[in-house]
């Protein structure tokens, strides 16, 4: 069904377009999707190790999250606009592969995770930027979101390296 | 010892053939020390364009400038540090490809600019920074580094990519 999909994908004007400026179009798109994944990332690292009471340098989580939150969604933004012109340029290649389904399964649960915690710590600022007690769930937060994020830049790499082999 | 000979010997080196998955059971080692490379580099230009976009005067405004350098620097300097290692490493695979090929030298005279830039930094403008720590705009000067620094780094993100494309 997928294969379909992405074979119609591979028949639509946008993707010619888009294979006729292949040489440059590509790897500029992947730039900036590995730019935004710089910014996403170290974002949420720096609020996870905060959490974890790990780099205790004054930078309470909930200004942390003020700050870095909203650079999240933007790179999320960026991220969605650039992978969706490379899954538009190279459809086979995408949804071929379980290593991009599990990416985007990932994606889906951690995204709706940082929004939960985001929500939580503007309703409740002061008990998230206690570290005596934590709250409860700020530690399984960081280190499940943590993994998380670095299994979805260990499937988008291996999204290249695999989809041959399922062709 | 001519360059040529030096490339060859790196050619001829056990790593380079590991890299090259020509043992049994190293057929993954090129995209998983990549991955690597890849979770490295996301922190090194995150936290430098945190940096930079505080010398901007676009984010954390609030934050002293001192505060957020001294929270984010070792960070950079470990992922770093990994970038480097797991990037030789890489490197060594393909060398023959490398050596002469435009992208990959050119991502390395922007690492070197980029440097240069941070060494005037330090010697410049970060020298009074007691006088501009908590003022937005920042001097010029300390603009001018940051400016000059997220261009530089996106740069060496954007030929790092295409080495990919073209060998």
């Amino acid at each position: 069904m997928f294969r379909s999909f992405a074979e119609w994908i591979a028949h639509t004007g946008l993707n010619h377009t888009f294979q006729e400026s292949a040489s440059w179009l590509i790897p500029t798109s992947q730039s900036i999707h590995i730019i935004s994944v710089g910014v996403l990332f170290t974002s949420a690292l720096l609020i996870n190790i905060r959490l974890l009471g790990a780099a205790n340098t004054g930078r309470t989580v909930s200004q942390l999250t003020r700050t870095l939150v909203p650079w999240m969604w933007g790179a999320l933004g960026a991220l969605l606009l650039t992978g969706v012109i490379q899954t538009i340029a190279e459809p086979v290649r995408q949804f071929v592969t379980p290593m991009f389904w599990a990416k985007m399964i990932m994606i889906v649960i951690v995204v709706a995770m940082t929004a939960i915690f985001t929500g939580k710590v503007r309703a409740n600022a002061s008990a998230w930027d206690a570290t005596t007690p934590r709250p409860p769930g700020a530690r399984q937060f960081a280190i499940v979101s943590t993994l998380l994020w670095v299994a979805v830049i260990v499937c988008g790499r291996f999204i290249g390296y695999t989809w041959s082999d399922y062709l | 010892m001519s360059i040529d000979s030096i490339i060859t010997a790196i050619h001829d080196s056990t790593l380079s053939a590991i890299l090259r998955g020509d043992f049994p059971g190293t057929e993954w080692m090129f995209p998983i020390i990549e991955t690597l490379h890849v979770l490295c580099l996301t922190i090194v230009f995150g936290t430098i364009a945190m940096v930079d976009m505080r010398l901007l005067g676009l984010v954390s405004r609030q934050t002293p400038f001192t505060k957020l350098y001294r929270e984010l620097i070792p960070w950079t300097w470990w992922a770093f540090a990994g970038a480097v290692v797991f990037g030789s490493i890489l490197a060594t695979g393909k060398i023959e490809d490398y050596a002469y090929n435009l992208q990959f030298l050119a991502k390395f005279v922007l690492m070197a600019l980029a440097g240069a830039n941070m060494v005037v930094f330090h010697v410049g403008a970060y020298r009074n920074v007691a006088s501009w720590d908590k003022v937005v705009p920042t001097p010029a000067r300390a603009r001018l580094a940051g400016a000059l620094s997220l261009a530089l780094w996106i740069g060496v993100i954007f030929f790092g990519r295409w080495v990919g494309f073209v060998t």
